[in-house]
């Protein structure tokens, strides 16, 4: 069988301009909203990949050579990184951060906020984030908190970057990172094989002169079960077991296909952009089969909407600064750019970012 | 329905001629990857999207038409 082969607060109030527009419930367009932020600026981008690369062979034995073949074809992972034991995506993001504070020359004491996005944090508590506050010896001025989003995870910590830069914070280190390789059941050849592990790092900085960013967010708590780890947390006991991932492809499958298209056509219209006028359309890595028919459907030209998941799996709210960080590096580094961020899944939720970005001072991956 | 038919020879990879109204879909490894393959297929040929759970539900070519007939006609 062929399988994918088809060809808050006031003063953010007051600077944030919010439109709304109409259509399909559970998808973005149900009175979708958008939001225009000025006055930032993505200055660099450091991602941290694990040095144990998993290629697909390493499956075979478990799952059979076939299924590993239709599994590939649909999802286009050929490999992925996945951390050591111990290893945390606390871990891999405090050496992207650590790379980044000294590509950006800033001084730790300069940083007015820590946000940590990931769905798998180093513990259950404190929050990650002011662990890493600690270790990367911020200051005490410096506010640090999780935010517990995964596919979608990344475009929310820039739109709370954005927001906090625009109520008065100077510079933002956003880290975003995920070990989910800690989460799958071998046996499952829906999940086995689809993901990496990756952490990233994102210096933000206040900008009076940038040109506003539009976002468009959203969420369908009624589809929450389809992609979930139910245990772990305190509705179960432990050793109750659920603490895998559990993942229903096909309503997956289908909500991203309902949702980004609406989600990239309504955030185009509120940056008040064409297709032809983004220079990259980065969306969250989740399936190759899938990325593709997003982009016939909106004609976008391949060569405008990179893959990279042959390489490094899904890597959840990584995804996107990994793009960022390995096939855009050049064209992020080398000039001006437009694009379109988009992240979708977990949650359900989505969240997509129209930026115009200065020349980034760095964009680059890092080994532990 | 041609261009439909093929799509689904595709996803089996077999000869299009062997996909007919009594092609039983559950003798030939339908399970989910082949179902999201016909999601695309679908959604290019009719534009439409059915959910996995209908077409879980279909278990011969023939529920397939029928499905598509009625979203089509709704």
């Amino acid at each position: 069988m062929r399988h994918g082969g088809r060809s808050g607060c006031a003063g953010v109030a007051r600077r944030c301009r919010v439109t709304a527009a109409a259509g399909e419930a559970g998808v973005p367009g149900h009175g979708a909203r958008s939001y225009a932020v000025p006055g930032f600026a993505l200055r660099g981008a450091v991602c941290c990949l694990p040095e144990r690369c998993v290629t697909n062979d390493a499956f075979i034995a478990g799952l059979g050579e076939k299924a590993v073949a239709d599994v590939t074809a649909m999802t286009g992972v050929q490999a992925r990184y996945w951390a050591d034991a111990g290893q945390t995506a606390g871990d891999l993001c405090l050496v992207a951060a650590c790379r980044l504070l000294a590509r950006l020359d800033w001084p730790a004491h300069s940083i007015d906020a820590l946000i940590f996005v990931s769905q798998t944090p180093d513990q259950r508590m404190p929050a990650t984030a002011c662990a890493l506050h600690g270790r990367l010896g911020l200051p005490p001025h410096c506010q640090a908190f999780d935010v517990n989003l995964g596919c979608s995870g990344y475009v929310y910590g820039l739109w709370l970057a954005a927001a906090m830069l625009g109520a008065g914070c100077r510079r933002i280190l956003m880290l975003a990172g995920d070990t989910s390789s800690r989460l799958i059941d071998p046996r499952d050849r829906g999940t086995a094989l689809l993901f990496g592990d990756a952490g990233s790092a994102s210096g933000l900085e206040r900008c009076e002169d940038a040109a506003p960013a539009h976002f468009v967010l959203g969420t369908d708590g009624g589809g929450a079960r389809h992609l979930a780890v139910p245990g772990g947390g305190f509705r179960t006991q432990p050793m109750e077991g659920g603490e895998t991932l559990f993942m229903d492809g096909s309503e997956v499958f289908n909500f991203t296909m309902r949702a980004v298209p609406v989600l990239l056509r309504d955030t185009l219209e509120a940056a008040s952009r064409e297709v032809r006028e983004v220079d990259a359309f980065v969306l969250h890595q989740a399936n190759r089969f899938m990325l593709r028919h997003i982009g016939r459907k909106l004609g976008i030209p391949p060569e405008r909407m990179p893959i990279n998941i042959d390489r490094f799996g899904n890597t959840s709210s990584a995804s996107i600064p990994l793009l960022l960080c390995t096939d855009l590096a050049p064209r992020i580094v080398g000039g001006p750019s437009r694009l379109l961020l988009a992240g979708f899944g977990v949650g359900l939720s989505w969240g997509a970012a129209s930026l115009t970005l200065p020349p980034l001072a760095c964009a680059e991956t890092v080994a532990p | 329905m041609t261009s439909f038919h093929a799509g689904l020879a595709d996803i089996f990879e077999i000869p299009v001629d062997q996909i007919g109204p009594g092609f039983r879909l559950t003798e030939k490894n339908w399970d989910s990857l082949a179902i999201i393959s016909c999601v695309v297929l679908i959604d290019e040929c009719f534009g439409m999207l059915p959910s996995g759970a209908e077409l879980a539900a279909c278990a011969t070519v023939a529920d397939l038409d029928a499905l598509v007939s009625r979203a089509v006609a709704a």
